[in-house]
């Protein structure tokens, strides 16, 4: 059986450009929006005649159950032309009947009526880039929002019954101490969100950190101290009630998870629309022009915005999910490796895995291996670490 | 990290391998019936006082060679000697000279290579002259190092000529040159001939001074053989070419001949004269310089100094001076990768054939693999060698902290050699161990005497002497531990007399020493490549150095490491690595799970080629690091 596939739409556009941020995003006027939601609806047509068979490696198509309006800030698009793609997905996909639907949206653009027009799309998981609770950090991260806004966004989606409202906060900021970082966990709980994105900051090549940081006027801040908010986080939210479900994302129970991004780390099939938008077809991947004038003009003159693709073989397949895996408290189920890899990597591994269970990292429970919470912060050692036979 | 300071006695980079003489063979009919036409003779000069300018026009003068013709030669010659600026490998080359009195004469210039990890082929090249050229910058005056070089050729009794270079230069001094040849030399310098080899000034009274002025050779052609190999080459197709000076008798094709050291026979395939190219001819006569191949494969099968007669008409006695070429200083060799290991046997196998004082042997470390125990004539010849197989191979090596060669006497009365840490036996059972001095000369200007002395001091240097060469010169003597003098001593000598102290050294004795072996450890393992055989007094200091080096260099793991220097069971340096507990970027990727998979396997490559100690990765950065001497830093 094909598992449930996923669609993520890229809106790539903002009011402002956040000097963290190297997703692929523009301003643009709303001349340009209008173009691009137009040769968006054309992609996903294109996409529907052309993609499936290759997409899953089947004759049959994929359902949808899933489809993430990520971006860019999406709450800047009138829903009107929201609606217009999800109208055309609706036409050219086979999607289920009430699908999972995401929206990512910025605090100030959440009024009582966008929110109602957003319901109307049938969005039940609404995810608010609320960043910070702090005005000096808003401030450093380019926001264009107050605390005040991020707090009044927040209880209003609650009170227009979202099924799931979820807030995303960048901590492991410059100066950053325990002590504020907690307070600031504390202010989003106190808005009763049902899920947290709490990522870390990262200095991307290209962005406006990387430019003040190779001015010397930012640094990161050490990996000690990275390590110590990491574990606060998950300390603080767990004592909360937030179960961790992946290392940057928390959910107050199970129904509340993000079945879409589940689809990344579970290896599922997704289809990515938009300029820089990832699909995978439980073989190989694909991605679009991440610049939108490349984006346009393919689209526009019929074909799929293509930048590159590859085809994983069944080594490289292994090596994410166990990469994907250890970043879950889930962990690796030896069996559902490829190339029946399991048993062979779990008598290769005897000695770490054995140190790394005297270590308190994993649990090892054959055939799965599940990291800790301390195993969980060292994933990218631990998928390093394991030897994986080649085919 | 060599050149500076170090004498020359050669420094000519006029090498082989040229055919001029094919354009005109009628120059090539020598009077060499005529013992009395032969000069056999070397050119003694400090580093850049124009040895190799001077010996180029003597060739061009005789020869007839292009200049252009001449540089792409030099061009085609071991990067590492022109770099350094001295000769490893000497050459010899026959000139055909048609001198003032009408005749023609056969002019042997003699090359020595000039540095002192090579001063046993200086010597042996030195017995093969009559005479010498003494060379002098006019600008630069007698330099200290100019003395060294004129007491070893008058060791060897040979006639000198001094000749004044470099006289076109605006800051050339002839009068004090003069007085300097006189003062310093004891030499009478209104013998000294005046030249500017740069601009050809001079080169015919050079040349018919060699022929007036030093003695033709002697000797008997109908003598009992007796004929001295002071150099050699490798060829592929011919094998070992011999160069060799003929003291008494005659050499021919056919002959039967012995090696009076090694005992072996060989029959002489061809005998000839060192052109730029190989010139057969029918004999070689007493007086004679020339090659001769016999059948011998490689340049193993032969010893530099050993002495050539007829096995069937043996010569009572080898001519004296023979010393076996043994290597003093050791170190293993690894490659970076250990896909590599074969062609690194294969490098050593071929370099080997070119170069008879290298020696190695397998050794392995379970950090870095498998590799050589190689042996070397000094530090110059390791750097040299090292150089070789990096560049004419594109090995990629790790190179293990050089050592030298310890005598250990055991509990047990039994003696034993000991040049590899790994080798070292337990100390209980050492009665004494002892280690090789060597006599260092210094020679330096004045005002540095008190810091080199506190140098030879800090290197457990005695008998630390000095004298005055002359008005502001000074050449001190110490006597000091060999192994000091592997560990930075150049650097810092280079360091404190700014460039202008020199040094050369001849093996002494062995000396009772207080050995230790100190060994790092990471996380208790020891990391076997990195032990090292001390002196008592600085193994803390050595091990901190060494700690600290892997400190920095070590990536933070998931657990702390320690980081040890012990002697025994005894720590004596000790620092610590924390432990990192998070490196997961707890980042949103979205959907780019590629960048991800691709960062992962790029980091997987990286630890492939980490080596691992107990639990711990240790990167090829980090032995690098470490082992590198200190004028690499």
């Amino acid at each position: 059986m094909i598992p449930a596939a996923g669609i993520y739409i890229h809106l790539p556009f903002c009011s402002s450009i956040c000097p963290y941020c190297d997703f692929s995003v523009v301003k643009g006027s709303s001349g340009t929006r209008a173009h691009f939601v137009e040769s968006l609806t054309d992609e996903i047509r294109i996409c529907a005649g052309s993609v499936w068979p290759a997409f899953v490696g089947t004759d049959s198509e994929p359902s949808f159950d899933s489809i993430f309006l990520g971006g860019g800030t999406p709450s800047i698009i009138h829903p009107d032309q929201l609606h217009n793609i999800l109208d055309q997905l609706e036409e050219s996909f086979d999607i289920v009947t009430d699908p999972w639907i995401a929206m990512e949206v910025n605090p100030e653009d959440v009024t009582p009526l966008q929110l109602s027009a957003w319901k109307e799309l049938g969005v039940s998981y609404l995810s608010l880039g609320v960043q910070s609770f702090d005005a000096q950090s808003l401030e450093f991260l380019g926001r264009q929002h107050t605390p005040g806004q991020a707090r009044e966004s927040v209880e209003m989606a609650k009170a227009a019954g979202f099924p799931t409202v979820s807030i995303d906060l960048i901590y492991c900021l410059p100066g950053q101490s325990q002590g504020s970082w907690r307070s600031e966990l504390s202010c989003a709980l106190d808005t009763g969100p049902d899920h947290l994105s709490c990522y870390q900051l990262t200095i991307e090549p290209g962005t406006g950190f990387d430019v003040r940081k190779k001015q010397g006027r930012l640094s990161e801040i050490s990996i000690d101290q990275q390590a110590a908010l990491f574990f606060e986080t998950h300390s603080y939210l767990e004592s909360e009630g937030y179960t961790a479900y992946e290392v940057s994302n928390f959910a107050s129970d199970p129904r509340h998870e993000s079945r879409h991004n589940q689809k990344y780390w579970n290896h599922q099939p997704y289809l990515g629309l938009g300029p820089s938008a990832h699909s995978f077809s439980g073989r190989s991947r694909w991605w679009n022009h991440p610049g939108l004038k490349q984006y346009l003009a393919a689209v526009d003159l019929g074909g799929r915005p293509i930048a590159e693709n590859e085809t994983l073989d069944s080594w490289q397949i292994c090596l994410e999910a166990i990469a994907l895996g250890l970043r879950t408290p889930r962990g690796i189920d030896l069996e559902d490796l490829p190339g029946n890899r399991g048993p062979a990597i779990w008598h290769r591994n005897q000695a770490v895995l054995h140190r790394w269970v005297e270590t308190g990292l994993i649990d090892a429970d054959p055939p799965t291996i599940r990291p800790t919470l301390k195993g969980m912060a060292l994933a990218d050692t631990l998928s390093r670490e394991l030897d994986i036979p080649m085919d | 990290m060599f050149e500076a300071g170090f004498w020359a006695l050669g420094s000519g980079l006029w090498a082989l391998g040229f055919g001029f003489w094919a354009l005109d063979s009628g120059l090539w009919t020598p009077d060499n019936d005529l013992m009395e036409t032969i000069r056999n003779f070397c050119i003694i000069a400090h580093i850049d006082h124009g040895k190799s300018t001077l010996a180029d026009r003597l060739i061009q003068r005789c020869g007839g060679v292009e200049e252009r013709q001449f540089r792409d030669q030099i061009l085609d010659s071991m990067d590492i000697e022109r770099e350094r600026g001295i000769t490893i490998k000497s050459n010899t080359v026959t000139l055909l000279y048609d001198a003032q009195d009408g005749r023609r004469y056969t002019l042997n210039l003699i090359d020595t290579p000039g540095h002192v990890d090579f001063s046993h082929e200086v010597r042996r090249s030195l017995m093969s002259c009559e005479g010498a050229l003494l060379l002098v910058d006019a600008s630069q005056g007698v330099e200290a190092q100019t003395v060294a070089n004129l007491y070893l050729a008058l060791e060897y009794d040979l006639e000198i000529v001094p000749v004044i270079n470099k006289i076109d230069l605006p800051s050339a001094d002839i009068e004090r040159a003069r007085e300097e040849i006189s003062e310093d030399l004891g030499l009478d310098p209104y013998e000294a001939v005046l030249s500017s080899a740069k601009l050809g000034e001079g080169i015919d009274e050079v040349l018919e001074a060699i022929v007036q002025r030093l003695p033709a050779p002697t000797g008997d052609p109908q003598a009992p053989l007796q004929a001295l190999i002071f150099d050699a080459q490798y060829d592929s197709y011919r094998g070992a070419v011999m160069i060799c000076r003929v003291k008494e008798g005659t050499l021919r094709p056919g002959q039967k001949i012995r090696f009076m050291h090694s005992g072996k026979d060989h029959a002489v395939e061809e005998v000839g004269l060192m052109q730029l190219e190989r010139v057969a001819t029918k004999e070689l006569e007493a007086g004679a310089v020339g090659y001769v191949i016999a059948g011998v494969k490689t340049l193993r099968d032969i010893a530099i100094g050993d002495t050539l007669t007829d096995a069937d008409h043996p010569a009572a006695a080898p001519l004296p001076g023979y010393k076996e070429a043994k290597p003093v200083v050791f170190s293993s060799i690894y490659p970076m990768s250990t896909d590599d290991y074969e062609d690194l046997t294969d490098a050593l196998e071929k370099l080997s054939l070119n170069d008879a004082a290298l020696t190695f042997e397998k050794d392995s470390s379970t950090a870095l693999g498998f590799g050589f125990r190689c042996g070397f004539l000094g530090l110059l010849h390791l750097d040299v060698v090292q150089e070789r197989l990096r560049r004419e191979y594109g090995l990629s090596l790790i190179l293990s902290a050089p050592s030298v060669r310890y005598h250990i006497t055991l509990e047990s009365g039994e003696e034993i050699s000991v040049d590899n840490p790994s080798r070292f036996p337990d100390p209980a059972q050492i009665s004494y161990a002892e280690e090789p001095y060597i006599k260092a000369s210094i020679m330096m200007p004045e005002r540095y005497i008190g810091t080199v002395m506190e140098l030879c001091r800090e290197k457990r240097g005695s008998n630390t002497t000095f004298n005055y060469l002359a008005v502001g010169r000074v050449e001190l003597t110490s006597e000091l531990p060999l192994a000091e003098v592997l560990f930075d001593f150049y650097d810092k000598l280079k360091t404190i007399t700014q460039g202008y102290g020199s040094f050369d050294y001849e093996v002494l004795d062995y000396r009772p020493t207080d050995l230790v072996k100190v060994d790092i450890l990471v996380n208790t393992e020891p990391v076997d490549a990195l032990s090292q055989l001390v002196h008592r007094d600085k193994a803390r200091t050595r091990a901190l150095k060494y700690c600290d080096r892997l400190a920095d260099t070590i990536p933070k793991q998931q657990f702390k490491i320690a980081i040890q220097g012990a002697i025994g069971g005894q720590i004596i340096a000790r620092k610590t690595i924390n432990a990192y507990r998070k490196d997961v970027t707890a980042k949103c990727y979205g959907g780019d799970i590629t960048r991800k998979r691709k960062l992962l396997e790029k980091q997987r490559e990286g630890k492939k080629r980490m080596k691992i100690v107990g639990s711990v990765e240790i990167p090829q950065e980090a032995f690098v690091a470490v082992l590198k001497s200190e004028s690499d830093k």
